[in-house]
């Protein structure tokens, strides 16, 4: 019983990163209508940002606030100067966009901070405490409860802002938004930077645990895609659900079905997602979109 | 009467073309053999991935497994003692069966989420292939030797390796230009245009897709037992996601939705890395994603419409060529990635075009006239 407990405990922790990256998806496509394969790259840049900062004697939590917001700048100058320009046109060339975006975001930190593992200090200390007879570390109760806040204030802004209407008007339908004077752009802007920052913090909460690489993400990409196709592309709560579930079924399958293991146990959230669309097709939360043509 | 010269001409320009290729390798250093023989593997896999997603419109970051698979189960044959013909058969058959599997899930959804699955293929097959050590040697790798040129041929094993990729290439490149020119190709454009449109057309685009995702694994088995046949040997490297990112960079690069483009794609994914590797090794992956970027800054349709580009450049206002039908889509295609088709669902009359399957036919016999 332990065992298990700590099986989701620990499934709950690793779940959260997932959450972040999803949220931070959620939140491109709300705001834009895109799938950003390039949201862990950014985050990574970000995260090597902010141990730069450290390196050069910035507090820690300093170094971080400061990465956030040169985050935010970055989504949105990475919005004005390269998605703009293919906003308009086909989605599936937007997305390709997304993808040489990663690769050129990759290659770029690799190349200024190398491939070498680098250690990445830890916001919260690094004590544990015992519930329920588990160990549960500080960090990973951290990491979750901020999660939790940055979903529930995500909702909010979302559902209850006049940004967040506009954000979603522009993603639905750019062209509407800009006959009612809306300003399209600096909504687009705002949208990948606000993405870009949530990024950030993604990567200043997973940094110590994966240690600094320029591909530390890319795991945790696939399971955030995994959450978000489980939850629903237009709901952080769905995303953050979805996320959990795949972070505490994945640790669960490792342990008790050996078949799968450890080094198979990526396979779970898309096998389950198989299993779904094979029965429910329209998703597990979707609706089923009636089009006019 | 100029239909007819063209055609002559096109029927020259083909056998030039042949009698060209058949003729090369027996010329050329081995080298630059291997380099050819390369091309050929990924511009069959970038032509898969080309049918379903340049002309069916279906983001497909997958592709790579494809290859994988089929270079497996090549090595997995080859050992065992099969009959050659039957091992490229069980190639394609096998990963055309996987891949059917695979669409029958990832079809059923919409837009872009295609792409949030085909993720997961390379992803779930590399630690997957390390498992199944029975049958892929684990991490390890297999070898399979069976393209080394017989005595008979009195042939070098690169020339040997040559024919039989061209042999491959070439009936598959063929395959593949009757499918998209015929009527499953009408069926994918309208399906890349608008689903609405083709289900009310009487296309269903569910069964569209999952026909175009299982043709493109069937160029991925087939162009994973051409990769056999050059590299004869596979590991599950072969099949990582980074590769099958640069599957995609490459086929964006060489033209989506041209069967030429294809070709380009091969070459750009073996040419460009060789090139870059010898500038910087480091500077590989920044180089890719420039590349990539700076392709579809300037060049929404790859490489293969640099001539047509250039030529509108050069001759600007005098867009209408002799011809008649023909030019009608050409601009269209050229300019769809201007027009404001972000929100499908209120542009879908605009949207429905028959492919550039029309143009490419002349572009193609000015390109090769050309050079």
């Amino acid at each position: 019983m332990e065992t298990f407990i700590q099986l989701v405990v620990d499934g709950l922790s690793t779940g959260s990163i997932y959450a972040a990256l999803a949220l931070a998806i959620v939140l491109v496509n709300q705001a834009t209508g895109l799938i950003n394969f390039a949201q862990g790259g950014l985050a990574v840049l970000s995260a090597y940002i902010a141990y730069a900062f450290v390196q050069a004697g910035l507090p820690l939590l300093a170094a971080v606030l400061l990465a956030i917001v040169l985050s935010f700048c970055l989504g949105a100058l990475v919005e004005r100067f390269l998605m703009r320009r293919f906003e308009r046109g086909d989605p599936d060339t937007a997305v390709v966009v997304t993808i040489g975006l990663l690769t050129l975001v990759t290659g770029i930190v690799a190349v200024l901070w190398g491939y070498n593992n680098l250690q990445f200090p830890s916001l919260f200390p690094l004590s544990s405490v015992h519930v329920l007879g588990a160990v549960v570390s500080v960090r990973s109760l951290a990491t979750t409860v901020t999660i939790v806040a940055i979903m529930a204030l995500l909702q909010l802004l979302f559902l209850r802002t006049k940004l967040g209407l506009a954000l979603r008007a522009v993603a639905d339908n750019p062209a509407s938004s800009a006959l009612s004077g809306l300003p399209v752009g600096r909504l687009l802007m705002v949208g990948w930077g606000l993405a870009a920052a949530l990024g950030a913090v993604a990567g200043a909460l997973v940094g110590p645990q994966l240690t600094l690489t320029p591909g530390m993400l890319d795991g945790a990409l696939v399971y955030a895609l995994a959450a978000v196709i489980l939850g629903g592309l237009d709901s952080p709560i769905g995303a953050v659900a979805a996320a959990w579930g795949i972070g505490v079924l994945e640790n669960l399958v490792a342990v008790y079905v050996p078949l799968i293991g450890h080094d198979l146990k990526i396979a779970v959230p898309f096998a389950l997602i198989f299993v779904i669309l094979l029965l429910r097709p329209q998703g597990l939360f979707g609706r089923k979109v009636v089009v006019r043509v | 009467m100029a239909a007819l010269t063209s055609r002559r001409a096109r029927i020259a320009v083909a056998v030039l073309v042949v009698v060209v290729l058949v003729a090369a390798p027996l010329f050329l250093p081995a080298i630059v053999n291997q380099s050819l023989v390369r091309i050929g593997v990924y511009a069959v896999a970038v032509l898969g991935l080309n049918i379903v997603m340049g002309y069916t419109g279906q983001v497909n970051l997958g592709q790579i497994f494809f290859l994988g698979l089929g270079a497996y189960v090549t090595a997995y044959g080859v050992t065992h003692g099969w009959n050659i013909v039957l091992v490229f058969v069980a190639a394609a058959v096998i990963t055309g069966i996987v891949g059917l599997l695979v669409a029958l899930a990832a079809a059923r959804l919409g837009g872009l989420a295609i792409a949030m699955v085909t993720i997961a293929l390379p992803i779930v097959g590399v630690p997957l292939a390390k498992r199944l050590d029975t049958f892929t040697g684990g991490s390890q790798g297999t070898s399979a030797i069976f393209s080394n040129a017989p005595d008979w041929s009195g042939l070098f094993n690169d020339q040997w390796q040559y024919y039989i990729v061209l042999l491959v290439a070439g009936v598959g490149f063929l395959l593949a230009r009757r499918l998209v020119r015929g009527k499953y190709g009408r069926a994918f454009a309208v399906v890349k245009g608008n689903e609405s449109v083709a289900a009310s057309m009487g296309v269903s685009p569910y069964w569209t897709k999952v026909l175009a995702f299982t043709i493109a694994s069937v160029f991925g088995g087939a162009s994973g037992f051409l990769y056999m046949a050059a590299v004869q040997y596979t590991s599950p490297e072969t099949l990582s996601f980074g590769h099958s990112i640069s599957l995609l960079a490459a086929m964006v690069i060489g033209g989506a939705g041209s069967i030429v483009g294809s070709l380009i794609g091969g070459a750009y994914y073996i040419v460009v890395p060789q090139l870059t590797n010898a500038v910087d090794p480091n500077l590989t992956t920044i180089s890719q994603g420039v590349i990539l970027l700076a392709v579809l800054f300037l060049l929404p349709d790859g490489l293969v419409s640099l001539p047509r580009v250039l030529r509108r450049l050069t001759r600007r206002g005098t867009a209408a060529r002799a011809g008649g039908a023909l030019p009608a889509g050409a601009p269209s295609a050229t300019e769809k990635h201007h027009s404001t088709t972000g929100t499908p669902p209120h542009h879908a009359p605009a949207q429905v075009q028959i492919p550039d399957a029309a143009p490419e036919a002349p572009e193609k016999t000015e390109r090769h006239g050309r050079s």
